[in-house]
């Protein structure tokens, strides 16, 4: 019997975001997903289109069987918890963080970008969708039991495996090996897992509760989290590699690139981690309620426009800041998400174009008062990220800012690689081979330490392929 | 977790903690500090070590009675509780080896662990080590047992108004032994005024000067630049780079200027604090 082709809807069923007024006002999340009836209303948009075929597939990093996901939802619409269960199942099979990702991927650029029926309207919710699936099975403890049921197939195998660093690339790498049977430690720096999801990423983004739950997992899998070792000080990789049969990198790009122009050592001016990290880490907008203390001036300006810009901006506006977010080139060489900017737009954050930073202006006690631009226009050349290029006109301008936060991106941190001689890149990124194996053996690498700064998801992709490479070299060395 | 495992009062304002943290005991290099955070609520301070004794997996320190953190943690922890966490050990370890005549000057908390932590290493590495520890008057000045006497094959204590040992500054007496030509190598540690001071002096007389410039810090990692400092016309990290830096290539007047930045929020939090305990 010919299947029978589901008729083509146009627009996406829109999720619910809490009223720009109120959101303002605090870090709680400003959308909140759908319902399971609207989820399947959307469901029902998916052409589904067979997974050889599939474009969302393809379009994602970690490739995700999307269709046959979205499916489980319409397949089973009578019975909820059955639908998540199913649909869930089919996630884990590729991502172990569903509730992260479909909060934070930048879908546009991924599955959603390349998705069919978006040829002729909008793409299917994709990321609104897998959240869905995440959440609602998380409510109903779905997702627990699922993984119980999924632990009951694992035989330890009796090795052990370091990793370093509990962020996106580290907490994947982890769960797989743990799910092959390792016996796994991770070692975090700081004082709670998480990494950039938990310092970086703001609460109205990625609420607090949604990471610790999947944080949690580690725990029901197994995984021994080990916090305030700072890999390279408190044990350096010859130790790990002494004591497991092998190492996963998944440091991350954790240092800022700040501006070298004067006024740099002026009072107020953060960059965009120190900012963030006291703000989401240490809970400094609860402050004194916490300890760690936040100083603004009313007027601030966020240097940057990509996601960590926006989050920034999107902060500090809730902190009841006036924030103007100044970028050197133009609104369509932005490279943060769609959402996060139509999210500051909508929260009255303002956006000036066409302005490169060439002096901080500080008052007689130190604090910045004001940040003098060059303006830039665009030329017809494009550079290999496909962004216009832009060049000084030597006409310049001067805008008050009580705060300057720096978003103008990341790089990896040196420790380990001063203390342990990998090979690297002058970036400061690891040098890893097709196995994402480094120049030491037994030591694999992943996520923002090779890559510079990319996303979550790629991170995560990365967690995953070490998994498989390191149980494959861990087999072989055994054999030997 | 990191149990509390002593507790004394140094003099009005300071006072001694032993802390277990094995991952840090073994680890631990002289010009290497750790963060602690007392409570979940906390925030993450930057603390000297005084002594790290592998075998006991135990860490000391000296800590002032200054902003709120340092309060509740006098007031409300007692031995046998437990600090929410301990990171480390954090920064770049100093070259311990022979430099010959190695003094030790500081005039703060974290100046005096520093004092007998980096001494104690100096003495082993065979240097001849002189300690010059000064304090603000006999009230605040430190038990004989816990000054660096015990590593330093020369000792001065002074007071700046005279009421206990010599009256005058650490610099004084450095530049009095510097007169005599008995100086290979300074470290030091404390109020940062002061060590601009010693920069210039030890500058002056073409001697090598490692101190430690003590900046505000959220990770202490390198992961958020909050603890920038201009060294040698470069930006550094004072907890990735250093804390502990040539003082002759440190820009002084900023890294004094930038550890005021929070100085009216630290004021918020103490008054909160205190008001909370019914103090004020």
């Amino acid at each position: 019997m010919a299947r029978k082709r589901p008729k083509l809807i146009k627009e996406r069923v829109p999720t619910p975001e809490r009223p720009v007024g109120e959101r303002v006002k605090d870090f709680g999340e400003v959308n909140l997903g759908y319902t399971f009836e609207l989820a399947v209303k959307e469901a029902e948009r998916c052409l589904q289109c067979p997974a050889e075929y599939a474009p969302c597939i393809k379009g994602c990093p970690v490739h995700i069987n999307i269709p046959a996901f979205i499916g489980k939802l319409v397949e089973h619409r009578d019975d909820p918890d059955k639908a998540v269960e199913e649909a869930l199942r089919i996630i884990w099979n590729d991502n172990i963080l569903p509730a992260i990702t479909g909060r934070v991927c930048p879908q546009e650029d991924q599955c959603e970008g390349v998705c069919v029926v978006g040829k002729v309207g909008t793409a299917v919710n994709i990321g609104k969708l897998e959240r869905f699936v995440a959440d609602y099975a998380r409510e109903r403890g779905i997702d627990r039991k699922l993984c119980e049921s999924e632990l009951k197939r694992v035989e330890p195998i009796g090795a052990r495996v370091a990793v370093v660093g509990a962020g996106p690339a580290g907490l994947t790498c982890a769960s797989e090996l743990a799910k092959l049977g390792y016996d796994v430690t991770i070692y975090e720096a700081l004082h709670e897992p998480g990494g950039v999801l938990a310092y970086g990423i703001p609460g109205f983004r990625l609420p607090r509760e949604v990471l610790n739950c999947e944080l949690d997992r580690m725990k029901e899998l197994g995984v021994d989290v080990k916090t305030n070792y700072i890999v390279g000080r408190t044990v350096t990789i010859e130790d790990l590699l002494n004591e497991y049969d092998a190492v996963f990198i998944g440091t991350g790009a954790g240092t800022p690139k700040l501006l070298n122009i004067p006024g740099i050592l002026l009072d107020r001016i953060y960059s965009a981690n120190e900012f963030l990290t006291r703000i989401n880490l240490m809970k400094a907008y609860k402050f004194p309620e916490y300890d760690t203390p936040i100083a603004v001036g009313k007027k601030v300006i966020v240097i940057g426009a990509g996601n960590t810009a926006m989050d920034a901006a999107r902060s500090a506006l809730r902190l009841g800041c006036d924030v103007t977010i100044a970028y050197r080139r133009g609104r369509e060489d932005m490279s943060a998400r769609i959402e996060e900017i139509e999210h500051a737009e909508e929260e009255g954050v303002k956006f000036e174009f066409f302005l490169t930073p060439v002096e901080f202006i500080g008052d007689e006690n130190g604090k910045v008062k004001a940040v003098k631009f060059e303006k830039m226009k665009p030329l017809d050349e494009r550079d290999s990220r496909g962004k216009r290029k832009i060049v000084g006109t030597g006409e310049y301008v001067t805008l008050e800012a009580e705060t300057v936060i720096i978003a103008i991106g990341l790089e990896p941190n040196r420790i380990l690689l001063e203390e342990s001689g990998f090979k690297a890149k002058a970036d400061g990124t690891l040098v890893v081979d097709e196995n994402l194996m480094t120049s030491i053996p037994g030591v694999f690498a992943g996520g923002d330490a090779i890559r510079g700064e990319a996303t979550v998801i790629l991170a995560m992709g990365d967690g995953k392929r070490a998994a498989k490479a390191i149980h494959e070299y861990v087999q072989a060395k055994r054999i030997s | 977790m990191y149990k509390i495992t002593a507790k004394e009062e140094l003099d009005v304002r300071d006072f001694f903690m032993e802390v277990e943290a094995p991952h840090v005991a073994k680890a631990w290099k002289p010009g290497q500090f750790v963060v602690l955070l007392i409570h979940e609520k906390g925030e993450r301070i930057p603390m000297s070590i005084y002594y790290a004794d592998k075998e006991t997996g135990r860490i000391g320190m000296f800590i002032r009675r200054h902003g709120k953190t340092s309060f509740d943690l006098w007031d409300n922890f007692q031995v046998g509780d437990s600090l929410y966490a301990v990171a480390g050990p954090l920064g770049k370890p100093i070259e311990v080896k022979y430099y010959g005549n190695v003094v030790f000057v500081s005039d703060a908390v974290c100046g005096q662990a520093e004092n007998y932590s980096t001494l104690k290493a100096m003495k082993e590495a065979g240097n001849y080590t002189i300690s010059i520890q000064t304090f603000e008057d006999r009230a605040h000045s430190y038990p004989e047992k816990f000054l660096a006497k015990p590593v330093a094959d020369e000792h001065y204590l002074t007071t700046e108004d005279g009421s206990r040992g010599i009256k005058g500054h650490y610099l004084d007496v450095l530049k009095e032994l510097i007169e005599k030509d008995r100086v290979d190598m300074v470290f030091g540690g404390g109020k940062l005024g002061s060590l601009k001071k010693l920069a210039e002096l030890t500058k002056e007389y073409g001697i090598p000067t490692i101190v430690t410039v003590r900046q505000i810090m959220v990770d202490g990692t390198g992961m958020c630049g909050s603890c920038r400092i201009l060294y040698d016309g470069e930006i550094k990290f004072a907890c990735r780079d250093g804390p502990m830096f040539d003082a002759h290539k440190v820009d002084w007047d900023d890294v004094i200027r930038r550890d005021s930045r929070f100085v009216r929020e630290q004021e918020i939090a103490k008054k909160h604090y205190l008001e909370s305990k019914g103090v004020i």
